[in-house]
């Protein structure tokens, strides 16, 4: 392998991993023949190694609070997209308007799908002036790591226009429409064109998620959020803990109408996260969302350790 | 006693992390040796080609654990030894493994 893409594949592992094997992996990785077999295991490794690292960086109180306010907004965005999507455009939403509590549970999921956007901009009171910091001592990494969620939106943003361009369709490929049980519309490409297309849509957007929440997290680790007091963090995370515990009330009371009201649509294979069942797909979002309600409730539970005496001064 | 039931235990602990760990302190059981020759160690010992993200991910856990220790660089290369520790736990592994095949071949020959 020449010299170039064995740096460019080291760079690939977290920092502390560097600096103790840099010189020697870039030297046996120089020695080792090139292989795309080889550069994937080497990719593949790179990203556990920085999943691994994420417990490896020290952090306070606050910091976890928002670390873990940040996962569970996350992880309940994605949640709503995949429930909206499950159901955008499916007899299931035919189905609500003739069934009341259907219409009602859903109107949950909308009202804790609210009350989470008001989560989000509470917490971006201390993601602001973190950036404000950051550009103001120009910590370039910090910067760095903060322009990657808006990055990956950006890159899944064009992607998606680009390849809806290139197929001259209407359809937009997301990983909603590849199933085959029902009677896609005549200018959409054919099912085996949207799997792919849509396969690789999801792809990037778990991508993206993930780099979002590994950038904050090291972001928020390399910042100092101690003029905040406990009041800060705690309100983000009761406020994020009853919009997810919403949804997710919401999602279930839907699941449970939905089997009474429309079981046949409910099970069937039209609109489900990439050709699942539409059954199989809530059961997505609901462990998704009991996983960030988990997280909200860390986060509430770091902010109450945070130290009464501070913000200092 | 409880010595050695520690040690069993840390060789469980290594068997739950796929077999990386084990053949590279397989590999490292009759000397030291850099990340090439590890590799082709372990593939003449198992058939098995570790890729260089495997090898290095096995290696950093390794050493994470003090099972193995770097020695002082050969030019760019870096070689590693067992350190006592490891030399224990592969024992114990190793020990095992032999334990589980010879009543795997038992029960085959009983049949």
């Amino acid at each position: 392998m020449n010299p170039r893409a064995a740096r460019a594949l080291t760079a690939l592992y977290p920092r502390a991993w560097r600096q103790r094997y840099r010189q020697e992996f870039e030297a046996f990785l120089e020695a080792h023949p090139s292989s795309l077999e080889g550069i994937a295991n080497v990719a593949a490794w790179a990203i556990h190694e920085r999943f691994r690292s994420l417990g490896d960086i020290p952090m306070d109180a606050r910091q976890n609070s928002l670390t873990f306010t940040t996962f569970a907004g996350l992880a309940a965005f994605a949640a709503g997209v995949n429930f909206y999507w499950t159901v955008d455009d499916t007899p299931l939403a035919l189905a609500m308007h003739g069934h009341g509590a259907l219409l009602a549970s859903w109107r949950l999921v909308q009202a804790g799908a609210l009350a989470l956007a008001a989560a989000a901009m509470l917490s971006s009171r201390m993601f602001v002036p973190m950036a404000r910091e950051a550009f103001a001592t120009r910590r370039r990494g910090v910067i760095l790591l903060l322009a990657i969620p808006f990055c990956a939106a950006a890159a899944l943003l064009v992607w998606l226009a680009s390849a809806s361009i290139l197929i001259h369709s209407h359809w937009v490929p997301t990983p909603w429409d590849v199933a085959g049980d029902w009677a896609a519309p005549a200018n959409w490409p054919p099912l085996a064109a949207r799997w792919i297309l849509g396969s690789i849509s999801f792809a990037g957007m778990m991508g993206g998620l993930l780099a979002t929440a590994i950038s904050i997290r090291q972001a928020v680790a390399r910042s100092e959020l101690s003029r905040h007091g406990r009041s800060s963090f705690s309100a983000a995370s009761v406020l994020l803990a009853g919009s997810v515990a919403a949804m997710t009330a919401g999602v279930i009371s839907w699941g449970w109408f939905v089997q009474r009201y429309a079981p046949a649509d409910f099970h069937v294979r039209n609109g489900g996260l990439l050709g699942s069942t539409n059954f199989a797909s809530w059961a997505a979002t609901l462990l998704v969302l009991l996983a960030a309600v988990a997280m909200a409730i860390q986060s509430f539970r770091s902010a109450l350790s945070v130290r009464t005496e501070e913000p200092r001064a | 006693m409880k010595r050695s039931t520690r040690y069993v235990d840390e060789a469980r602990e290594l068997g739950r992390y796929s077999d990386p760990p084990l053949l590279v302190l397989a590999s490292l059981a009759d000397g030291p040796k850099h990340g090439h020759a590890m590799i082709e160690d372990i593939f003449r010992m198992s058939g098995t080609r570790l890729g260089p993200g495997t090898l290095y991910g096995a290696i950093a856990r390794l050493e994470r654990e003090k099972l193995i220790e770097a020695l002082p660089p050969d030019e760019r290369r870096q070689p590693y030894r067992l350190t006592p520790q490891g030399l224990r736990v592969l024992r114990a592994r190793i020990s095992t493994l032999d334990h589980f095949a010879r009543a795997g071949l038992r029960k085959l020959e009983a049949r």
